[in-house]
């Protein structure tokens, strides 16, 4: 395998675990708040949050350019103030990863949370325990199943992430090319051979994942 | 449960508990005032009765619209003063219908969920302990889908107990397990609330169940409290013909007035003229031709044995004839459905009353064969049900 194949590989992965765990830090705080509390504009992040599952990616990575592009409504204030752009850095396939794969993982811990019985945690509640706690203890244990399924979706969609990427973070290898995209890449110069290797890897990579989340489901169940 | 009491007894017959709360939901209104002493109160009552809602607000997990909430002078809730204390802090012990048992814990776990502050010693001690009481010793690692239903329901009420409860709350404790095991379960969680003496609210739509556990019964219908009595009080005198029907009493009928005296009440109901006694404790004088309702406890008409003559005027009162129409076997008692020799409609559909009668007096009578009787009354045994 080539030099350039390596370094995608090792891109992807390192992009896919860190967008896994911003999933994680973000997705499952978000899942249990819609699935347990009512709070104004709930409907509103809802929204947000499904619609990079709905959009064409290109368009969502779209919105990423123009929140955190060089001229963007965040990205703008920060380069005039420190001449650093997230664009066509790592950092930006990452958050195109996230972005792309917290509805996969909201979606499924949210409806893994809901189906915990609530007089599981009113129990928790005249026993002493906060709703904080009773989180920790009781309701995000008994969801594991479903939020383990989440992440392991987020991450298989964050290693497969293409075209979000690719309108934030660019196709510069070495640095942004990820697997799908070097793939493409491959193709488009007539490399076969190595987008062969490649589309082979990820194939591996993903039933390896599939299976080993398989493994995990039935043990836990 | 060993260890010292921390909850301050209150002087006999004084109310510990103090309920007055009222709560709106979407089509929904419970609007309820009740106290209880020591001892358990069963609230009962119809499904959607507003039960379980008030065992939730008593909890602190549902907040009502307005009232007071006051559990040995310790005021957990008060709408004017803007008190709510979190359930976090009532030191209520609550058993939910289905036990709500933590599934990914152990029954020793379960138990101790609530002794989390108390130093690891103490919360092993403790736990042993109610472990020991309740008789699960051998099933501390044993997660609740291992358990029976009957163990499920102990570790439930030992959870609950474990933290010391100042008020134990029971939803529906036994409606989730198989009958046999109910009626023996029924047994066994009274004898161990009466142990306890700790203050308890046991919630049931079972009459059979309130009567047996509880000392005071609060019944319930459509969010209002009907009546609040005395388990035996509430047994011979219901308040109203609502509560007789709450507590699905059989031959609830309705005549009219011909004479009521404090000491009797002169009645008349399908051509009979009937005698019924006056209750002495709230004497109902209803005029001449009103409507009245009562009801004749079908295990207390006797049936008049043909071999003995005649019906004899000073043992027998209220005497009337009619034909069995329909009986149903119970096992140990026969249900005879009798219809009077009256000509019109009868009072129940086909029948006019419901006769218990055991199943050696069936047999001794030869019911079976025999299906015209006469029978008798006694006058103590119709009781009025005030309008």
């Amino acid at each position: 395998m080539s030099p350039e194949s390596l370094s995608a590989l090792s891109l992807s992965i390192r992009v896919a675990l860190l967008a896994t765990a911003l999933n994680a830090a973000i997705g499952i705080p978000l899942a249990y708040l819609l699935a347990r509390r009512r709070f104004p504009g709930k409907t509103a992040v809802d929204l947000l949050v499904t619609l990079p599952l709905v959009l064409p990616p290109t368009v969502t990575g779209f919105y990423l350019i123009v929140l955190l592009g060089r001229r963007g409504w965040l990205g703008g204030p920060l380069y005039s103030a420190t001449g650093w752009s997230i664009t066509f850095t790592w950092y930006a396939a990452v958050v195109a990863a996230t972005v792309m794969a917290l509805p996969l993982l909201v979606r499924t811990a949210r409806a893994a949370i809901e189906s915990v019985d609530r007089d599981l945690e009113r129990a928790a509640h005249t026993l002493g325990r906060s709703e904080w706690r009773t989180a920790l203890e009781v309701t995000l244990p008994l969801a594991r199943n479903g939020i383990i399924a989440g992440l392991v979706l987020a991450f298989a969609r964050a290693l497969g992430e293409f075209g979000a990427t690719l309108m934030l973070a660019g196709n510069i290898p070495g640095r942004t090319a990820t697997v799908p995209l070097s793939i493409y890449t491959a193709v488009q110069t007539g490399e076969s051979g190595e987008a062969l290797g490649l589309v082979a890897l990820l194939t591996g990579l993903s039933c390896a994942v599939l299976l080993v989340a398989g493994r995990l489901g039935a043990r836990l169940h | 449960m060993g260890g010292p009491r921390t909850t301050p007894q209150s002087p006999p017959g004084s109310a510990r508990l103090q309920v007055a709360i009222g709560k709106h939901l979407p089509g929904f209104a419970l609007d309820v005032r009740w106290t209880a002493g020591d001892g358990v109160a069963v609230l009962f009552g119809p499904s959607g009765a507003g039960k379980s809602l008030t065992l939730a607000c008593l909890a602190g997990l549902v907040r009502p619209d307005a009232g007071r909430i006051v559990l040995d002078d310790r005021v957990l809730f008060d709408a004017a003063a803007g008190v709510d204390v979190p359930p976090q802090r009532r030191r209520v012990g609550y058993v939910f219908q289905g036990y709500a048992l933590f599934p990914h814990l152990s029954v020793a776990e379960n138990v101790g969920f609530g002794l989390r502050d108390r130093p690891k010693a103490e919360r092993a001690r403790r736990v042993a302990e109610v472990i020991e009481r309740l008789g699960l010793g051998g099933l501390e690692a044993r997660r609740p889908a291992e358990l029976s239903g009957g163990q499920r329901q102990r570790v439930a009420l030992g959870r609950a107990l474990a933290i010391d409860p100042a008020l134990l709350l029971l939803d529906e404790p036994l409606s989730a397990l198989d009958l046999p095991l109910r009626r023996a379960l029924r047994d066994e969680l009274r004898a161990t609330l009466a142990d306890l003496r700790t203050a308890a609210v046991v919630v049931t739509h079972d009459f059979t169940e309130a009567y047996r556990l509880g000392d005071r019964i609060v019944v319930y219908e459509d969010g209002r409290v009907v009546q609040a009595a005395p388990r035996s009080e509430l047994l011979w005198q219901p308040a109203s013909e609502a509560v007789a029907r709450i507590m699905a009493i059989p031959n609830v009928l309705h005549g009219t007035v011909v004479k009521a005296t404090p000491d009797r009440i002169q009645l008349r109901w399908r051509g009979q003229l009937l005698e019924a006694v006056n209750s002495p404790a709230r004497a109902y004088l209803p005029p001449p031709d009103a409507r009245l309702a009562f009801f004749i406890r079908p295990e207390y008409v006797r049936l008049i044995r043909k071999d003995r003559g005649l019906a004899d005027p000073t043992h027998h009162m209220n005497v009337m004839h009619g034909t069995v129409v329909e009986e149903m076997d119970f096992g140990t008692t026969w249900m005879l459905r009798i219809r009077l020799d009256e000509p019109g409609e009868p009072a129940q559909g086909a029948f006019d009353l419901e006769v218990e009668v055991p199943h050696l007096v069936y047999e001794i009578l030869e019911i079976e064969r025999d299906r015209r009787w006469e029978f008798s009354i006694h006058r103590g045994s119709i009781h009025v049900l005030p309008g």
